[in-house]
């Protein structure tokens, strides 16, 4: 037993470091790209984009179920986008509230009788509505699919343009989010299939009429750790592993894709509980079996500004459910594991979601449970103890605030001294206990998965319109 | 030398976590640290900077006309960077006068030879910046340091300095560009390149000809998009021999290169002979050629259209159809005589949105008063929004199509 809880903890140990070390690199490496980024920007002039008749048309897909709140606002600021050439498709998935009320409200719907081809399978279409106020805007109103594959599979039978840019209701776009996401796509139209851009969180910043009009960190701690979670996942994770071209998600929040290839691989999978990522993972699978060379990038520079929970139940029900969907997906792609022709997806980008992704929270609990089994037994040096305590932990600060660095040098959203100041003094705090709780939250997430109990609770919802209150 | 790390080394393996523990609180110090200083640093820069820009837009008048001398502000870098960007955002809305008066200041005041100078002198960003800024002045002397950028080796300079000669817009630019692409062939996305090509040549599309005839199949097609945007109805000759053209991007840059031109008899015939190419997306492009001719004449071409099977180009003629509003009734009965339903449904939704159903509703009910024949047939398949055969009356001239339709 004693010998071991002796090679247990060895192995957490290693494990500990190994994670830590390939953050240390992704960090590196996203610092560097994000740099290259902004300094590639200062020569590309995005006005010049916007003024030229040949940038490819984009249809900005929004599903919607129960949207009430924000629907209006989340319309406003899609049809507020700086874009030459823009259709936006809105999908009511059967809501219960007023979302299409609101809609026929706001922006004088009126039924058409439209073509609709039901190419990509979802729920039935009960009608479509066209708004008497803005002759881009067309409104899918549909039976209930229960979930978003379906809502966003029927508004893909609807797009009419090269690019479809799926968003979700409760998140607003930065005015030129559009122009700049769709910067390596101009820059190589061959290859880049997909790309993905940068969500972050909206709790406690003003937006008025569609608009974001000052950017604030919110006022709960729960909601501020979510802040620095965003900023690590996105500036680091995603920037870092798109220069390898090992992305495997983009945030279903806000993703710009090629619609014939969506259309390809049949849409998004309706059962998916992750559907964002488990397109991303198809994409890479159909264009790897075909031997395309492709690429599905990441730009950090388009901002997505959405809600995030802002209570614990919320936030616990939302990252089991993405603990799912990543267990969702990894089980239907295992035959893609170490096989020559899935390439880098096989071999790294898809071992690394399985070991430091979904095992995460069975060996780090684990390992914390062998650690304390063993100080009970006396099997556990108390010295080396507190100082592997220490190493984990001032590690993980560094990666934090290293992120917050690279927001702080390059992007500066964050205007106030104070907002900077606190995000990185919950550089400290999200360590511990916040991320021993989200691994609770991931386990039970697996279990649920495991046991088939995979009933979605949509979290508690304030709002767009109301962001400035909270 | 021992390291200072070493008497550490007595407490066995540990030392290591106790090193990187340490590092990572100096680290993490370390990064507090700079992310405040910089912050501080950055926050006196930029009111400095603004208070500067204040000023400076205060005696504008007077800086550009020279009564301020030159070397006043001439010699501070912090200044001189300040007075080109106000200037270079004032040429991009400037006219064509006021452009006069804003080039000959740079040129006076040595900025233009200044970044002609960076731009063949400086590597990496600062070229590509000097390269950009140079375009924006839209200086015909900036264009031999830009069309020597454009031999780069490095793609990003070689894509700076096209937008540079994009931006001066001038056809000695584009002579350069198309030289540059008839030497090494296209080496930059399709993208900035037609952008460019498109500022440069719209008032001599005419050089575009050669190399559309003897380029190779890549980079003819991204000069027909081009010729497509940028053609006048003085060289529709040419663009009928593109309609012509083996490869299908060709014929369709042809289609919008004649919606530019006189759009009745050659050009008319020759979309109306596009819009039946075996390629979707050359239909497409004639078929909204045809939709913005005006006549009658365009109207058949776009109901056989309408009975495309893609569905891009039946909607598109649609489109078109719809914005005939001088006989919709007579349009109307054709679309339904072609017992189509998907023509039908195209028709209707194109008039769904432009708001005009009701409007094609009162003039078949008006029809019906005046007991026009069919005119009750017509409503009731517009009401009902489904093909049905008019009492009487012959099957229909085409075979219905209702199936492998995209």
């Amino acid at each position: 037993m004693i010998q071991f809880l002796h090679w247990a903890n060895y192995g957490f140990f290693y494990y500990y470091l190994l994670c830590n070390v390939i953050y240390l690199v992704l960090v590196i490496v996203a610092i560097k790209a994000t740099t290259l980024h902004q300094l590639k920007l200062r020569s590309l002039r995005l006005k010049w984009y916007g003024e030229s008749p040949l940038v490819p048309p984009i249809s900005v897909l929004i599903p919607a179920h129960n949207e009430e709140k924000s629907i209006g606002t989340a319309v406003r600021n899609a049809l507020d986008l700086n874009y030459p050439s823009l259709e936006v498709i809105i999908v009511n998935d059967g809501s219960q509230d007023g979302t299409l009320e609101a809609l026929q409200r706001e922006f004088h719907l009126r039924r058409v009788n439209a073509v609709y081809v039901s190419q990509l399978p979802c729920s039935p279409v009960r009608g479509l509505y066209r708004s008497d106020a803005d002759q881009r805007l067309l409104v899918l109103d549909k039976e209930g699919g229960g979930s978003k594959a379906d809502a966003v599979n029927a508004g893909l039978n609807a797009v009419n343009s090269p690019y479809v840019c799926v968003v979700d209701a409760d998140s607003i776009l930065e005015h030129d989010s559009l122009l700049r996401i769709m910067v390596p796509v101009l820059a190589d139209p061959e290859r880049v299939v997909a790309v993905g851009g940068i969500v972050r969180v909206i709790n406690g910043s003003h937006v008025a009429e569609g608009r974001l009009e000052q950017v604030r960190l919110p006022r709960k701690g729960l909601e501020v750790i979510q802040v620095v979670e965003y900023l690590r996942a996105f500036l680091m994770g995603r920037e870092a592993w798109a220069q390898f071209n090992m992305l495997v998600i983009i945030s279903g929040a806000f993703g710009l894709f090629r619609t014939s290839l969506v259309r390809a691989v049949g849409g998004y999978r309706a059962e998916a509980i992750g559907e964002d990522l488990d397109l991303i993972v198809r994409l890479h699978r159909h264009l790897l079996d075909q031997r395309a060379a492709y690429r599905i990038s990441f730009v950090p520079d388009p901002v997505c500004w959405t809600e995030v929970p802002s209570d614990l139940r919320s936030l616990a029900r939302q990252r089991a459910r993405w603990h799912q969907g990543l267990l969702d997906v990894l089980r239907r792609n295992e035959d893609m594991l170490f096989r020559p022709r899935y390439g880098r997806i096989g071999w790294l980008a898809l071992p690394y979601q399985w070991v430091f992704e979904f095992l995460a929270p069975v060996i780090e609990l684990g390992g914390i449970a062998t650690i304390i089994l063993a100080a009970c037994l006396g099997a556990l040096d108390p010295q080396f103890f507190l100082e592997f305590l220490m190493f984990g932990y001032v590690f993980a600060t560094v990666i934090s605030i290293g992120c917050v660095l690279q927001e702080e040098i390059t992007y500066r959203r964050y205007n106030d001294w104070q907002d900077v100041l606190r995000l990185v003094s919950y550089c400290f705090l999200e360590h511990f206990p916040y991320r021993q709780l989200h691994m609770v939250w991931r386990l039970q997430g697996a279990w649920q998965y495991l046991r088939g109990d995979l009933v979605w609770k949509s979290p508690k919802r304030q709002g767009l319109a109301s962001a400035r209150a909270r | 030398m021992a390291s200072a790390f070493s008497k550490l080394w007595t407490h066995g393996p540990a030392a290591i976590v106790v090193e990187v523990i340490i590092g990572a609180m100096v680290a993490d110090g370390l990064l507090l640290g700079f992310i405040l200083l910089r912050r501080a640093y950055r926050k006196r820069y930029f009111a400095k900077r603004d208070g500067r820009v204040y000023e400076l837009r205060k005696k504008w008048e007077a800086l550009i006309s020279g009564e301020i001398p030159y070397d006043t502000w001439r010699r501070s870098a912090f200044d001189r960077r300040i007075v080109e960007e106000i200037a270079l955002d004032a040429i991009e809305a400037a006219s064509s006068e006021e452009f006069t008066r804003l080039l000959a200041f740079l040129r006076a005041t040595g900025l233009i030879e200044k970044r002609i100078f960076e731009a063949r002198k400086h590597h990496g960003w600062r070229r590509l910046r000097a390269l950009v800024a140079l375009g924006r002045t839209r200086a015909p002397e900036g264009i031999p340091a830009l069309a020597e950028a454009l031999r780069d080796p490095d793609e990003e300079t070689r894509h700076a300095a096209l937008r540079g000669l994009g931006r001066v817009g001038l056809p000695e630019a584009g002579e350069e560009i198309l030289t540059w692409l008839g030497e090494n062939g296209l080496r930059v996305s399709p993208l900035p390149l037609q952008n460019a090509l498109i500022h440069c040549c719209r008032t001599r599309p005419r050089m575009l000809l050669p190399y559309l005839q003897y380029a190779d199949r890549p980079m003819r097609e991204v000069l027909a998009r081009v010729f497509g945007e940028i053609a006048t109805d003085a060289l529709q000759a040419e663009a009928l021999a593109l309609a012509c053209d083996e490869l299908p991007e060709l014929r369709a840059a042809a289609a919008r290169a004649l919606s530019h031109a006189d759009r009745q008899g050659p050009a008319l015939h020759a979309l109306s002979e596009l819009a039946q190419d075996g390629v979707w997306f050359v239909r497409l492009r004639a078929v909204v050629a045809l939709g913005e001719i005006d006549g009658a004449a365009a109207t058949s071409p776009l109901l056989g259209a309408l009975r495309d099977p893609n569905r891009l180009v039946r909607m598109r003629a649609a489109e078109g159809l719809a914005t005939r509003t001088a006989d919709m009734a007579a349009i109307f009965a054709e679309v339904v005589a072609t017992q189509d339903r998907y023509a039908l449904h195209a028709y209707l939704t194109a008039i769904e949105n432009t708001g005009l159903r009701e409007r094609l509703e009162e003039e078949l009910l008006e029809r019906r008063a005046r007991g026009a024949a069919g005119a009750e047939h017509l409503l009731a398949v517009l009401r009902s929004e489904r093909v049905t055969a008019e009492p009487g009356a012959p099957g229909p001239a085409h075979e219905p199509v209702t199936a492998s339709r995209s």
